[in-house]
C-alpha cells in the first residue's frame, strides 16, 4: 500500500543517520497524524489496527533511541507542522511529487515568472524528503533565493518560503541547519506580526533549529531570540497556537546544556516567567497543548538555577501547586487517555524543585493549597503500577513538602495517608526509600508523631524493610526504628515483645557497618534494659 | 530561621541522595550513629529519576506519544536478603527469608559458625565441641548425650552414641539431619584470604547434625578444615577426620584458638561471645521475649 511504503522509505533514512552517527534523533511526521496540535492528547493511529502495532513497535524502537541518546547528553527532538493539505489521500500523492526534482524547481524559481507561488507550494512539499534537502542545500543561493521570498512582498511566496525554511529545519542531516541561518534574522522579526499561520511556521522552525549546533544557538541568541519569543509571548498571549509554538521553542532553547550561564539569566530578568505561567492553566477549548510546552519551560527553569528566588517572587511554585491540584486530583475518575500526565509530570518537578528553595515561613503563603498531600498520594497510588517513574516524582516532593514542614507532616497524618504510604513500602527501585524518607520526616517532627505512627504499624512495616536487600533501606529503617523506639517506651516494649531484640542482634552481624553500628548502638543505649 | 538544607544532586549520580556523611552531621554524641535529618532533595535536568518522563515528553513532540500502557513494566517488589554477613542468599518474599534465616541462622555457634537446626542441638554441639570441661569430664564418664529430646541416655564417645541412635532410635547410618554437605573444599580454599567472619555459603547450609555430633566425616576431608578461623587453626584443629573430636582435637583446637585469635573484619560488639561454652547471641529464643 502506498501509505505504507510511505513510511518504509521514511525508515530507511533514520538508519542511515545512526549509522553517520549523527548526534540527534530524527523526527519523522507520521504519516497518521492527523493533527498534532490538540486539543487533548489523542492515540494518533487509532483506526487501522495493523498499523497500531506497527506504531507500537517504531515506538518501542524510538524509545530505546531516545534512552540511549538521553544517557549521552544528546535528546534533541523536533516537530513539524503539518499542512492543512496533508491527509491520508495526500500523502500518497505527495509521494508522486515529492519525487519532483528539487534542482528543476529550484531553476525555475530563479526566473521568478508568475508561477513562483506554485513551484515554491511544490518545493515545500520537494523538500519533505531528506535527501532532496541536501540537493537544494547545496545549490548555489538556493538560501538567498528563499530569503527573498521571504521577505518579498508577496505574502502567499512568504507562506510558502517559510513552509520550504520548516522542511529544512526539521532535517536529520545536520549541516541544514547551518544553512538556514541566513533566514534567522527576518524570523525573528516576523515573530511579531499578526498572522497566527505565519507566525507559527516561524517560531517551530526556529525551534528546531535552536539545538541544533552552538553555532546557531549562539547566532540565535545574538539577534534576540529571548526578547523576540517575550513578545511574542506578550502580543499573542490569547492565540494558543502561537503560545504553544512560542513555549516548545523555548524550551528547546533551555535544554542546552550551557543554558544556566547563557540563557537563563536573560529569561528570568525577561516578562517571560510571568507569561509561562501565565498560560498554564489549560484552557477548555484549546486545551492541554500550550500549558504542557510552558510547563516543560518552568521545568527547565526551576532545575536550572541553586536559587529560585526569581520565579517563587512570581508565585510560580502557588501556581504550580494550585494547578497540580487542580488537573492531578481524582486521577481515578479520569479517563485513561487523556494525556495528562505530560502536564503533571513536569508540573511535579516544578513544585519538587521549587520547594527545594523555599524556606519553610514561605511555605505556607506558597502552597495555598493545602490539598496538595491529597494529591500527592493520590498521584503516587495511581501510577505505582502503570507509570512508576511518576510515582517516584510524587514521592519526591512528597519529601520535599514534608521534610521541614510540621504542618504537612500533621496533615499526612490527620488526613490519614499514612497507612497508604506504609504499603507502598514493599516496592523497590527506590520508590521505598523516598516514601520511608517521608514517612522519617514526620517521626523526625515530635515524639507524638512517632507514637501515632507506631499506632499505625509502622514497626510492622519495618520489620519487613529491614530485612530487605537494598542497603540503604535498610540503614533508613533503622534510623525510623530509633526515632520510634526512643520516643515512647511502650514502643520499645512493642518491638521487643514481637523479636525485636533477636533482630537487631542478627544485624550487627551485617556486613554493612552504617547498620551494624546502628544495631548495637540501639541495643546497648536504649534497649539495654530488655536485654538480660 | 536557618536555611533549609538541601542536598544536590548531581546528573551523573544514581543514587538520589548523595551519601549522607557529606551533608548529614556526623556522628554525634557519645558515638551515636543516627544522624538522619530531613532533607530537601533537588534534582537536576539530566537526573535519571527524571529518565522516563523525558522520554515521554519526546516521544509525544515526536508524535509517538500513546498514553495508554501498554506492556509497561511494573515497579517490582523490593527484594529480601540475608543479612549475616557472608550469607548472599535474595529472596522474594519476605516468607522466604523468614524460613531461610530460621533454618540457617537462628541457632548458630559463633565459634565455629555451624548452624544448627534447634537450641538444643546448639547447646549440645557447643558443650561437646567448645567447652573444655566437657572434654576433661568426658574422659571420665558418660558425657555425649542422645540427640533425641527426651531419651536422656548418655554415652562415652560420640561413636557410641551414633550407634546408640541408630540401633534404638532407628536412625539411617548415614543420618543427616538435612541436606547432605555440598562439596565446599575448593570454595573453602578460596575463602582463605577472607577475613574470618565472611565464610560463605557454607554457613548457611544446614549440615549433618550427626556430622557436627559425631564429627562424621564430610565427603571432601578438607572441608573440614576452615571453619572460621584463618590459618594455622584451621588446618590442625579438625583434620583429625574420621576420630571424633575427642580430646586431641579439642586441646589443638583450644591451643590454637589462643594462640590465633579469630580475626574479624570490624568490631565485634561487645554482648556477642566468642569462646567456650557462652554462646547466646544467636540463640533467639532468649529471656525477656514472651511468646
Amino acid at each position: 500500500m502506498r501509505g505504507l511504503s510511505f513510511i518504509m522509505s521514511m525508515a530507511t533514512p533514520l538508519t542511515t543517520k545512526q549509522a553517520a552517527n549523527s548526534s540527534q534523533i530524527a523526527n519523522y511526521s507520521h504519516p497518521y497524524n492527523q493533527m498534532w496540535r490538540l486539543d487533548r492528547v489523542r492515540h494518533k493511529a487509532g483506526r487501522h489496527v495493523s498499523h497500531l502495532d506497527e506504531l507500537r513497535s517504531k515506538r518501542r524502537e524510538h524509545e530505546r533511541e531516545l534512552r540511549q541518546a538521553r544517557r549521552d547528553n544528546q535528546l534533541v527532538s523536533r516537530r513539524l507542522l503539518l499542512s492543512e493539505d496533508e491527509d491520508q489521500l495526500e500523502i500518497t500523492m505527495d509521494t508522486d511529487l515529492g519525487e519532483q526534482d528539487v534542482v528543476s524547481l529550484f531553476h525555475k524559481l530563479q526566473h521568478n515568472g508568475p508561477e513562483r507561488e506554485i513551484h515554491l507550494k511544490a518545493l515545500s512539499k520537494a523538500l519533505r524528503d531528506p535527501p532532496a534537502q541536501l540537493i537544494f542545500i547545496k545549490q548555489e543561493n538556493s538560501m538567498h533565493l528563499l530569503v527573498g521570498f521571504l521577505t518579498g512582498s508577496n505574502a502567499s511566496c512568504r507562506l510558502q518560503a517559510v513552509r520550504c525554511l520548516h522542511e529544512l529545519s526539521h532535517s536529520p542531516h545536520t549541516n541544514i541547519a547551518p544553512a538556514c541561518l541566513p533566514a534567522t534574522p527576518y524570523l525573528l522579526t516576523y515573530l511579531s506580526g499578526q498572522s497566527t499561520k505565519f507566525t507559527e511556521l516561524c517560531l517551530y522552525t526556529l525551534g528546531n533549529l535552536c539545538p541544533e549546533s552552538d553555532v546557531v544557538k549562539e547566532k540565535l541568541l545574538a539577534q534576540g531570540i529571548i526578547p523576540a519569543l517575550a513578545n511574542c509571548m506578550e502580543n499573542q498571549k490569547h492565540n494558543f497556537a502561537v503560545v504553544e509554538a512560542a513555549g516548545f521553542t523555548l524550551s528547546q532553547l533551555l535544554q542546552d546544556r550551557d543554558a544556566v550561564v547563557k540563557i537563563i539569566p536573560q529569561i528570568l530578568a525577561s516578562s517571560l516567567p510571568s507569561h509561562l505561567l501565565s498560560v498554564l492553566t489549560p484552557d477548555p477549548n484549546f486545551g492541554l497543548a500550550p500549558a504542557i510546552e510552558c510547563a516543560w519551560c518552568l521545568h527547565y527553569l526551576t532545575c536550572g538555577m541553586e536559587n529560585n528566588r526569581v520565579l517563587l517572587s512570581y508565585g510560580a511554585l502557588s501556581k504550580c501547586s494550585s494547578l497540580l491540584v487542580s488537573v492531578g486530583g481524582a486521577v481515578s475518575e479520569r479517563k485513561k487517555e487523556d494525556g495528562l500526565e505530560l502536564l503533571i509530570c513536569p508540573l511535579l518537578r516544578c513544585v519538587g524543585n521549587l520547594l527545594s528553595s523555599c524556606s519553610v515561613e514561605d511555605l505556607s503563603s506558597q502552597i495555598a493549597d493545602a490539598r496538595i498531600v491529597v494529591t500527592l498520594f493520590e498521584l503516587l497510588q495511581a501510577h505505582v503500577q502503570t507509570q512508576p517513574a511518576l510515582a517516584r516524582e510524587s514521592a519526591w516532593v512528597l519529601n520535599n513538602l514534608t521534610a521541614h514542614s510540621s504542618a504537612f507532616c500533621s496533615s499526612l497524618l490527620t488526613l490519614n495517608l499514612v497507612p497508604g504510604l506504609i504499603q507502598l513500602l514493599s516496592f523497590s527501585q527506590g520508590l521505598n526509600t523516598m516514601i520511608l524518607r517521608v514517612l522519617a520526616n514526620i517521626a523526625h517532627k515530635k515524639k507524638e508523631f512517632c507514637v501515632q505512627l507506631a499506632h499505625l504499624k509502622l514497626l510492622s512495616a519495618l520489620y519487613a524493610t529491614l530485612k530487605m536487600a537494598d542497603q540503604d533501606i535498610v540503614t533508613l529503617s533503622m534510623d525510623v526504628l530509633f526515632m520510634l523506639v526512643v520516643s515512647d517506651s511502650q514502643v520499645a516494649e512493642e518491638f521487643v515483645r514481637h523479636d525485636g531484640l533477636s533482630l537487631l542482634q542478627a544485624l550487627q552481624y551485617k556486613s554493612e557497618g552504617k547498620i551494624r553500628r546502628r544495631a548495637t548502638y540501639l541495643l546497648e543505649n536504649h534497649l539495654q534494659s530488655y536485654t538480660s | 530561621m536557618l536555611q533549609p538544607d538541601f542536598v544536590q544532586l548531581q546528573s551523573e549520580g544514581r543514587d538520589l541522595v548523595k551519601s549522607c556523611d557529606e551533608k548529614c552531621p556526623p556522628e554525634g554524641e557519645e558515638g551515636n550513629p543516627f544522624n538522619f535529618t530531613p532533607q530537601l532533595i533537588r534534582v537536576h535536568k539530566d537526573h535519571e529519576l527524571f529518565e522516563d518522563g523525558d522520554i515521554q515528553r519526546h516521544l509525544y513532540l515526536q508524535d509517538l506519544y500513546i498514553s495508554e500502557t501498554e506492556d509497561k513494566p511494573a515497579l517490582s517488589l523490593s527484594e529480601f536478603a540475608c543479612h549475616i554477613s557472608g550469607c548472599s542468599a535474595v529472596f522474594s518474599t519476605l516468607e522466604e527469608y523468614e524460613h531461610h534465616y530460621n533454618s540457617l541462622h537462628r541457632h548458630v555457634c559463633c565459634s565455629c559458625r555451624r548452624s544448627l537446626p534447634s537450641a538444643r542441638l546448639l547447646d549440645i554441639h557447643i558443650q561437646e565441641w567448645h567447652d573444655s570441661l566437657f572434654t576433661i569430664l568426658a574422659q571420665r564418664q558418660d558425657m555425649y548425650q542422645c540427640l533425641v529430646e527426651g531419651c536422656g541416655q548418655k554415652f562415652r564417645t560420640s561413636q557410641h552414641r551414633k550407634e546408640h541412635l541408630i540401633r534404638t532410635h532407628k536412625y539411617p547410618p548415614d543420618f543427616r539431619f538435612d541436606k547432605p554437605k555440598k562439596d565446599k573444599g575448593e570454595k573453602k580454599r578460596q575463602q582463605q584470604t577472607d577475613t574470618a567472619m565472611e565464610v560463605a555459603d557454607s554457613v548457611c547450609e544446614s549440615e549433618g547434625v550427626c556430622e557436627v555430633m559425631c564429627d562424621v566425616p564430610p565427603d571432601q576431608p578438607e572441608s573440614m578444615e576452615t571453619r572460621v578461623f584463618e590459618g594455622e587453626a584451621a588446618h590442625t584443629a579438625e583434620s583429625e577426620g574420621h576420630t571424633d573430636l575427642s580430646a586431641t582435637g579439642h586441646s589443638t583446637e583450644n591451643t590454637n584458638s589462643e594462640a590465633v585469635k579469630p580475626r574479624y573484619s570490624y568490631r565485634v560488639p561487645a554482648n556477642v561471645c566468642f569462646g567456650h561454652g557462652s554462646v547466646r547471641g544467636f540463640r533467639g529464643r532468649r529471656g525477656g521475649r514472651g511468646k
